[in-house]
């Protein structure tokens, strides 16, 4: 847990083991899986017309079912279902295609085996968003709803969420550094 | 509540009331995102300087949710997608 990004000419460093490497990894592709696939512009679906398809609007009116994809792309508004289906409609494949670059971003600039990692400045922000959204990913699977709240109590002990704990206050400490070489 | 004024450029075309204006965007405290990422965050994208954007994100962390800009509709929705994409979550709603 002891390296973490620090500011270099251009950008930040930092060095990852390889465990640290997998993990990081793994997670980021998990979550750009998840996010690529609830496309709303599938060229598949019968329902989507071509000029909206080519303008890039979502077919999705509704907030997504998974509470993961539901935290990661919410309503814009918060009382009014018709309003926040015409802002989801216009944002929701722009956003989406955002985070998958983010996330590619990631996958791109840290080896599997880990490493010194050297970021521009550009690459240091697309990380922040990877990492943020691997990190609201994770809250809602381990149900954590309350900032303060003792996050291993949730979980019984041969729950396997309980090593995510772990990560998830890891990368909370690597996110901080990585706004703090930035800053 | 602490909300700096954003200038929010509009064409002079004077047809312009003031119901077109009062939209705000709102942002709501959740358990997840980092003071830091936040504050940064508010930093990025209307340039606050770290002062403000810090008592804005305080704001959000002890209320509930805070005002950080406001404007016409358009420009609210706009915010409010660019919050999206760094995980924040916001809302658009008729200032009244």
């Amino acid at each position: 847990m002891a390296e973490s990004f620090h500011a270099v000419p251009g950008g930040a460093a930092c060095y990852f083991e390889a465990a640290q490497a997998g993990v990081v990894r793994s997670l980021i592709s998990q979550v750009a899986e998840l996010v690529g696939s609830d496309a709303g512009t599938a060229a598949g679906t019968e329902t989507v017309d071509d000029l909206e398809a080519q303008l890039g609007l979502s077919s999705h009116a509704d907030p997504p079912d998974d509470p993961v994809l539901a935290r990661l792309f919410p309503d814009g508004y918060a009382d009014d279902p018709e309003a926040s289906a015409e802002f989801r409609r216009y944002t929701e494949e722009s956003l989406r295609s955002g985070k998958l670059a983010c996330a590619q971003a990631v996958l791109d600039t840290l080896p599997p085996t880990g490493g010194e990692v050297r970021l521009s400045e550009p690459e240091c922000q697309q990380w922040l968003r990877a990492l943020n959204d691997v990190r609201l990913a994770l809250s809602v699977r381990l149900g954590i709803s309350d900032e303060d709240e003792d996050l291993t109590a949730n979980l019984a002990l041969d729950d396997p969420r309980a090593a995510y704990v772990w990560v998830y206050q890891w990368l909370a400490y690597l996110q901080d550094s990585l706004i703090e070489a930035l800053s | 509540m602490g909300v700096a004024p954003v200038e929010v450029e509009q064409p002079q075309t004077g047809e312009e009331t003031a119901l077109d204006e009062p939209w705000v965007t709102i942002v709501w405290n959740d358990p997840v995102n980092l003071m830091t990422y936040v504050t940064y965050v508010f930093q990025r994208v209307f340039g606050y300087p770290k002062p403000k954007a810090e008592k804005l994100m305080l704001d959000v962390h002890h209320k509930g949710k805070a005002v950080v800009s406001s404007g016409t509709r358009e420009a609210m929705e706009r915010d409010a997608e660019t919050l999206h994409g760094y995980g924040l979550w916001a809302t658009v709603s008729h200032d009244s």
